[in-house]
């Protein structure tokens, strides 16, 4: 039992990684650039949901709306300020970059809010509820229903609207995507915005569950690579079951072996799957 | 008229900072330019593989960290003369380059990164987990190289000559062979294999001499603030620093990571008396000006000015 039990929060936690993943994805596939800077805007994202709470009194269950909305524009901004200036450019210089905005809103964060842990206490996710043997916090579901409904709203969006069939005709081919009347530079700007929101709003729907100080977002960012790796470089699909593995994944170590090393086995999987399986898991082309 | 040989500044360089410390006994000063010459180590050891071959690591920080800490516990654990144990770790540490390059160097662009800081993180995560070993998570004291009086004074004559011998090794590799080697495979790895380039050995070539010398100046870091622990000589941001130096100063130069040192030191100790936690966004917006305005780093400035004809373009050049 104590192992089904592991399986199904794993899977809970998994839903969120989903999230944070499919951002990732989407930025990869569609503008070939490994956002360095993904965890720390996700580290906004909890600051965003925190002060939403604390000043405001709006629970991030349903104030995510807002805090996505919030972090597309900034990154929308960031986009236009700097990130454009090296779509063009080697990964290295790119890497470097997303590394410096990384750098800058964490040590923005550690000026403005200072380095303390933060937690917010918001009743209905300390909710135990459970069927039989099995206990599930009604933070963790809530988070992952939510996670989950906008993971298939994003591939929904993709599929099958306008702004959706520009976004992956561009991720097909980026030179004969203008010939088709595609605004490359308005698409990029857009799917920038569109993978940030998906690292902010989970860093919102993360807070009601856990903490946050400025430096939380880093191990996300490292986290979402390896679950774009495993689900095959740049779908949305692969990282979103990739998400569900590796939250999986995670909870059998630590029920197993040590939770100390769940990190360790992300970091093993991650090497492994690049040297033995680059095209990820679940078998899509890079 | 004779002309000054080419070499004049260098040598003026040199012995002017030797002879830095017969001008002032201000630990302030003394400790600070301690820290600019131990920085610019690190990055000229970092330059070897991330600006010469190319290869952006992110994980340099894990052979600082096997430098900090072969010195510290073979001195507690085995009762070893520091000095022997910061030749074990310069061992310990290009023995680990040999077989995390040997892994990590299969991969290209993004993924050879992410593999550097999964590598860096999977030491940082078993050193801080072997507490018996290692203290853990809490760190411990690192021995002193050196005994007072004058502590500033011996080890700022410490670490020049690091400084002398990673300075001797960025001159050879940016006249050698080998050198043009690795900028072939920066530029172009298939063509430069098309050539006659052998890259995987040639990049765990250039990766063992960094890791080494990155090791050392992570044994006299350590002993300087005699203290170890995962969030110190382990922290992924002085992976980052590293990458930073070369880059601010000049990536692919003999003295741009002098000089990016220089200015990064100065600009978050200048910050730092303003306010506190501003290191992180000192770092980061330095990065960003770097990659955006000046891929060329500090030093394409200078050689604008003056004139001078650069070997190879730098990493931004190629695009």
């Amino acid at each position: 039992m104590a192992f089904l039990q592991a399986f199904l929060n794993g899977l809970l936690v998994g839903g969120v990684y989903a999230l944070i993943a499919s951002g990732m994805a989407l930025i990869f596939g569609v503008m070939r650039l490994v956002n360095f800077a993904h965890g720390a805007f996700l580290m906004v994202g909890t600051y965003l949901s925190y002060y939403g709470w604390t000043l405001l009194g709006l629970n991030p269950y349903w104030a995510f709306p807002l805090w996505g909305a919030a972090l597309f524009a900034l990154a929308v901004g960031i986009y236009w300020l700097l990130v454009r200036r090296v779509m063009g450019a080697n990964d290295f210089l790119q890497i470097l970059l997303t590394e410096g905005i990384s750098l800058t809103l964490v040590g923005l964060a550690q000026l403005v809010f200072g380095a303390d842990y933060r937690q917010i206490n918001l009743p209905i996710a300390n909710r135990i509820t459970g069927f039989g043997s099995l206990h599930f916090s009604v933070g963790y579901i809530l988070s992952f229903a939510v996670s989950l409904a906008l993971v298939i709203a994003l591939r929904q969006f993709l599929a099958h609207t306008e702004m959706g069939r520009a976004i992956r005709a561009v991720a097909q081919n980026r030179t004969v995507a203008p010939l088709m009347g595609i605004r490359v530079e308005r698409v990029s700007a857009i799917t920038f915005g569109l993978g940030i929101a998906c690292a902010g709003v989970a860093g919102a729907l993360l807070l009601p569950i856990f903490w946050t100080n400025p430096t939380v977002g880093g191990p996300y960012t490292l986290k979402s690579f390896v679950i774009v790796v495993l689900g095959g470089m740049g779908s949305v699909q692969g990282a979103a079951l990739g998400g569900l593995l590796l939250g999986v994944a995670e909870q059998f170590t630590a029920y197993t072996w040590a939770d100390r090393y769940a990190e360790v086995v992300n970091f093993v999987i991650f090497l492994a799957v690049l040297l033995f399986r680059p095209q990820g898991l679940f078998g899509g082309k890079a | 008229m004779s002309r000054l040989p080419r070499w004049w500044p260098t040598v003026v360089f040199f012995v002017a900072l030797t002879s830095f410390p017969l001008w002032t006994h201000d630990g302030y000063l003394l400790q600070l330019v301690f820290r600019v010459i131990v920085f610019a180590v690190l990055g000229m050891a970092w330059n070897f593989v991330g600006g010469y071959a190319g290869q952006l690591s992110l994980g340099h920080v894990a052979y600082f960290g096997i430098g900090a800490y072969a010195m510290t516990l073979s001195t507690e654990r085995i009762g070893w003369n520091p000095w022997l144990g910061v030749v074990l770790g310069a061992l310990l540490a290009g023995l680990m380059a040999l077989l995390i390059g040997s892994i990590t160097f299969r991969l290209r662009g993004p993924y050879f990164t992410l593999s550097t800081i999964a590598a860096a993180e999977i030491i940082r995560v078993l050193v801080q987990n072997q507490d018996e070993l290692t203290h853990g998570a809490v760190g411990t004291n690192a021995p002193l190289l050196f005994q007072a009086p004058d502590l500033d004074a011996k080890f700022f004559f410490g670490a020049m000559p690091l400084l002398g011998g990673a300075f001797a090794l960025a001159t050879w590799i940016h006249t050698s062979r080998f050198g043009y080697r690795l900028r072939a495979i920066r530029e172009n790895e298939n063509t430069a294999m098309a050539v006659g380039v052998n890259p995987a050995r040639d990049k765990l070539l250039a990766l063992l001499p960094s890791a080494m010398v990155t090791a050392l100046a992570g044994s006299v870091y350590a002993s300087y603030f005699s203290f170890v622990g995962p969030d110190t000589v382990l922290n992924i941001e002085i992976s980052v620093q590293a990458a930073l130096i070369a880059m601010l100063g000049g990536a692919a130069t003999v003295w741009g990571p002098i000089l990016g040192s220089i200015v990064l030191t100065l600009t978050a100790e200048i910050f730092k008396t303003y306010f506190e936690h501003t290191h992180l966004v000192v770092y980061g917006l330095l990065l960003i000006v770097v990659v955006v305005f000046l891929p060329g780093g500090v030093i394409s400035l200078f050689m604008r000015r003056w004139g001078f004809r650069r070997r190879a373009g730098p990493i931004g050049a190629q695009q």
